[in-house]
């Protein structure tokens, strides 16, 4: 058991975290299940390839598998470490391929409990970490990360979040965020992760449970295949409409 | 019944104490319901089918904080607006909102769509000022709906949820408001800060009225009765059945609702009538009979007051009875405790003032009659004597004209459901509903349901239809759907010159695929109030900048057209729905509550003067003022609403007393053996400045809700004087005229079989009024 005063600074150990969870490429199946809090549930599939390029820029292409009507709607995310996501998204039942801006992170993915900053890797300069009182036991390091603005906190949507590190593994388990009345609204659970080289992981299976609606979305990452070699020009406009 | 009171006189005071007493400690625990919509039940369609849509797209009451200033469009305001709307997005209780930091700009740009705030940043410079306000107007999600087109007004509308009480999310709200002060004028509105109201304003209203009320009828009774020690009896008798009536409001498990109010009101009113007959007719058998030991004098006072005091009893109850027929539910609830507080008066009376007297006695006798006062009585009553006898046929002819007149005002008769017009014109809640109304395209809302497949491009172009043709409906204000996301999302992704700008796509595919477009792009969110996850259900929310009630008919007739070949199930509910049903009770409760009321008085009236014919005389007052009331309701701009159809019901309760009375009276007069004009000579000296006082006395009690802080119940106070004033000139004009020109036959009833001559008038119901009030002819 650590010593508060000896605890490493929780900023380096979430930001150890996210390193490790960021690899070069990977492409896989994600299936998204929304489950109502009368049990009814939807479905989604989408094929998505990312790839990581210098300056921690990040794009990701998405392809629709499911449901049927938007089968072949295809995504391109263009993910700026410092700047606003670019996103373009080309439906093929109307022929047409828009670039959409949109700045907020704290959006619903895809209509689920997750956020667009739940599918990244959020900047770790957005929030003010520190040590709650009990990390440290149990193998576990507890941390609070507090936006460092107001600004920020409206981006995420949150006023605070706990997370649960496997002290050992650096991976975080459980994620709980509070809303601006201090009030515990949402809970994320890794239930899963697939590991990857030079010790690095992902997530594979994670479940976010909305306590105020009582709705639970699950992610589950399949055909999972790392430092596939994908060609920059997969990600491009062009490519969306093929 | 004598010697049973003097036997249990003790018992009989400490149970009428401890009724009173358990009443007091149980009223605290009364609960005010302000929710307009529980009045109706819960069986009635338009709540069914609103539980329906709100069980899916939740709850639809909005709370509307409006911002007002020269130019709205300053960065000082625009940045008190942001800091307030970013806080109220933080409360718990508030599910979502509209503001002018919520708004999108859906734009096509040089082949990008983009999703932006309309407002990304708060511009300093005056130019830039100038073309946000620009933009503003030209944004169809913007222009009236979070800004005006005046540029002098923004909104911030929030719909509340039910994860806390709507008491603690305005309370937050109005600490985000105060903690952020400013130039702009605000004020807050919305169904939500109407109930806050009505609780507030229902609490303060019991709080004024009842003590005024209990004033008044003090004043009035120590005018009749003259001693204190007389006054207290029939004012211990107010006292206890107001507490008992008010205890049962908790004991039921009912809440006080804004009409509730009137109970004691009314029990003010009434129940002191039987408590002044005894009183008034003990001191009169103490004068007259001074060697009398108290014993005697109380057999002699309840064997000849118990009949009439019952009869006075049974047809008040009778009336307010009437109330049970309504299926506005608090009308029903105020029949009920009404009726029970007359009853125990009457009960009380019976048996706690016998009682009381025989343990107190002295006091009560009369010492200053005031004949002064009572002549000018005298004189008016024996110049209308005259006039009558003289003139009966023409005092008819010309009744029957003032009736017809005030009649034909019942054609412009109105019905009002609208909260918002219980508050007085100058209500913050009344002057936020107008600029929200004005301005804002109303807070009232219509709800439409349609489930399906609202993918399916048939059912999207039948919701677009919908939205587009209800939008021009007269008062209307605002319609959103999700047929206007898709159009303003087909003008994002064509140009304004290719097919498909600004129209809904013909195929299921494409629909879909501008949802995911969506989804990517904003935040669901920002129409989950329009369609459901997986978009089997669309909801479109018509705002009212008029709620009236014909507009709200108008508009459901036309989503009924609309609507018939729309191939879904549809359900229209809202609030102003509700209301609408609201006002159809209304008439349906006024109509069954008026028969009920009318013919169990006239089968009581019957029962009274052994005769049919009787009856239906008897009931010619009672008509008269029925019409009257509501002609002059008509003219007069007082529309019928919760409280002010409750009025007829307590009139006819309360008024047939007067005829009852006359009747009575005149047909005692004609058994005497005195000729008819004789007997309405005799009657209406006797009689009717008894009359006149009971129905001054009743008025008087009435007279506090002029009081009141609701317009509504304000008017029931000014109308109590209409209808009482018109039942009495119908006792003491038209009755007296009827019976003079038509003589009809069933006069010469028996009102004592047993007994004859002088003792017979001391048991009949002259007796009681007379001697009701002080300086009586009869005892002189």
């Amino acid at each position: 058991m650590q010593v508060a005063g000896q605890q490493p600074d929780a900023g380096q150990i979430m930001n150890k975290s996210r390193d490790l969870s960021i690899t070069s490429s990977l492409s896989a199946n994600i299936n998204l299940t929304i489950t109502e809090k009368g049990g009814a549930s939807r479905n989604r599939t989408i094929a998505m390839t990312t790839k990581s390029f210098a300056d921690g820029l990040e794009k990701r292409f998405i392809k629709f598998i499911e449901p049927a009507d938007v089968r072949g709607t295809a995504m391109l995310v263009v993910d700026n470490k410092n700047s606003a996501d670019e996103m373009w998204i080309y439906l093929p039942a109307l022929k047409k391929t828009r670039r959409i801006v949109s700045s907020e992170k704290g959006k619903s993915f895809m209509s689920s409990e997750f956020s667009n900053a739940d599918m990244a890797s959020p900047a770790i300069s957005d929030f003010v970490h520190k040590h709650l009182g009990k990390s440290g036991m149990n193998n576990q390091w507890i941390i609070e990360s507090t936006p460092v603005n107001e600004d920020k906190a409206d981006e995420y949507g949150f006023s605070r979040k706990i997370s649960y590190i496997n002290m050992t593994s650096n991976q975080v388990q459980k994620m709980e965020f509070y809303n601006f009345d201090n009030e515990l609204f949402k809970i994320i659970e890794i239930k899963s992760i697939f590991p990857l080289s030079d010790g690095k992981y992902m997530v594979k299976n994670m479940v976010a449970s909305n306590l105020n609606t009582n709705r639970k979305s699950e992610i589950l990452f399949s055909n999972i295949s790392e430092g596939v070699k994908v060609d920059d020009s997969n990600f491009t406009i062009q490519n969306l409409e093929r | 019944m004598a010697d049973f009171i003097f036997r249990y006189r003790w018992i009989i005071i400490l149970l009428c104490l401890l009724t009173g007493a358990g009443s007091v400690l149980i009223i605290p625990r009364t609960k005010i319901d302000p929710e307009m919509r529980n009045y109706i039940p819960q069986s009635i369609e338009s709540r069914v089918e609103t539980d329906k849509i709100e069980s899916e797209f939740g709850v639809q009451d909005m709370v509307v904080i409006l911002f007002s200033d020269s130019c709205i469009v300053s960065s000082d305001n625009l940045n008190r607006i942001k800091n307030i709307d970013r806080s109220i997005s933080r409360i718990n209780g508030i599910s979502s909102r509209i503001s002018p930091f919520t708004v999108k700009n859906i734009k096509s740009e040089e082949g990008m769509m983009t999703v932006d705030p309309l407002i990304k940043g708060i511009p300093s410079s005056a130019p830039d000022l100038e073309l946000l306000g620009k933009d503003i107007l030209e944004n169809s999600f913007a222009r009236d709906i979070v800004v005006s087109s005046d540029l002098t007004t923004a909104s911030i509308t929030a719909t509340i949820n039910n994860l806390v009480t709507e008491k603690e999310t305005l309370q937050k709200i109005d600490s985000v408001i105060s903690s952020n002060p400013g130039n702009a004028k605000i004020v807050k509105g919305g169904l939500p800060y109407i109930r806050q109201s009505l609780v507030k304003d229902v609490g303060k209203d019991a709080i004024i009225l009842i003590p005024v009320a209990l004033l008044i009828m003090l004043i009035v009774l120590k005018a009749s009765l003259g001693s204190w020690r007389s006054v207290l009896l029939p004012f211990s008798i107010v006292v206890l059945t107001t507490a008992f009536s008010l205890a049962l409001i908790p004991l039921t498990g009912w809440k006080m609702s804004i009409i509730t109010v009137l109970v004691p009101v009314i029990l003010i009113a009434v129940a002191n009538n039987y408590g002044i007959y005894l009183v008034a007719r003990f001191q009169e058998l103490s004068f007259r009979h001074p060697e009398a030991t108290r014993k005697e004098l109380i057999r002699m006072l309840i064997k000849s007051l118990n009949m009439p005091i019952l009869f006075s009893g049974l047809t008040t109850v009778a009336g307010i009875l009437g109330l049970l027929t309504h299926s506005i539910i608090p009308a029903k609830q105020i029949g009920i405790l009404a009726a029970a507080g007359v009853s125990l008066a009457l009960l009380m009376s019976l048996l706690l003032i016998p009682a009381l007297i025989f343990v107190s006695g002295s006091g009560l006798t009369l010492k200053n009659r005031k004949r002064d006062r009572a002549k000018l009585f005298d004189n008016i009553l024996n110049n209308l004597s005259k006039l009558i006898i003289k003139n009966p046929g023409r005092i008819l002819l010309v009744s029957a004209l003032v009736i017809i007149l005030f009649a034909s005002g019942i054609a412009f008769l109105r019905i009002d459901t609208n909260q918002e017009n219980y508050f007085a014109p100058k209500h913050p809640v009344r002057q936020a509903s107008e600029l929200i109304n004005s301005k804002f395209g109303g807070s009232q809302t219509i709800s439409v349901m349609i489930k399906g497949d609202i993918k399916d491009p048939e059912l999207m172009k039948g919701i677009d239809r919908l939205t587009t043709e209800i939008k021009n409906q007269k008062g209307v204000g605002i319609v959103f759907s999700i047929s206007q996301v898709v159009r303003e999302m087909s003008k994002a992704i064509y140009t304004s010159t290719e097919d498909g700008y600004d129209q809904i796509p013909d195929t299921r595919e494409a629909i879909a695929q501008m949802f995911e477009l969506y989804n990517m792009s904003g935040s669901p969110d920002d129409f989950k109030q329009l369609t459901d996850l997986d978009n089997t259900k669309a909801h479109i929310l018509i705002r009212l900048s008029d709620p009236e009630n014909n507009i709200v008919k108008s508009v459901k007739a036309r989503i009924s057209e609309l609507t018939v070949n729309i191939p879904a199930e549809i359900s229209v509910g809202g609030y102003a729905m509700i209301m609408s049903d609201f006002a159809e009770s209304i008439i349906k409760g006024q109509i069954s509550s008026l028969l009920f009321a009318v013919i169990t008085v006239l089968l009581l009236l019957t029962i009274i003067f052994r005769s049919f014919k009787g009856g239906l005389i008897g009931s010619i007052p009672l008509t008269a003022s029925i019409l009257i009331l509501f002609g002059f309701m008509g003219y007069s701009g007082i529309a019928l609403d919760a409280a002010t159809a409750l009025l007829s019901s307590i009139m006819i309760g309360v008024g047939v007393d007067f005829t009852i009375q006359y009747i009575w009276c005149f047909n005692l007069q004609i058994n005497s053996g005195l000729s008819y004009p004789e007997a309405t000579s005799s009657a209406m000296r006797t009689i009717g400045r008894s009359i006149i006082i009971n129905a001054l006395t009743v008025m008087a009690g009435f007279g506090a809700l002029m009081f009141s802080g609701f317009t509504s119940i304000r008017f029931f106070g000014y109308l109590v004087l209409i209808s009482i004033g018109s039942c009495l000139i119908g006792a003491l004009v038209i009755i007296p005229a009827f019976l003079m020109k038509y003589k009809p036959g069933f006069l010469g009833f028996e009102t004592d079989k047993k007994k004859t001559g002088k003792d017979e008038k001391e048991s009949n119901i002259i007796g009681v009024t007379t001697a009701a009030f002080a300086g009586s002819r009869s005892t002189a």
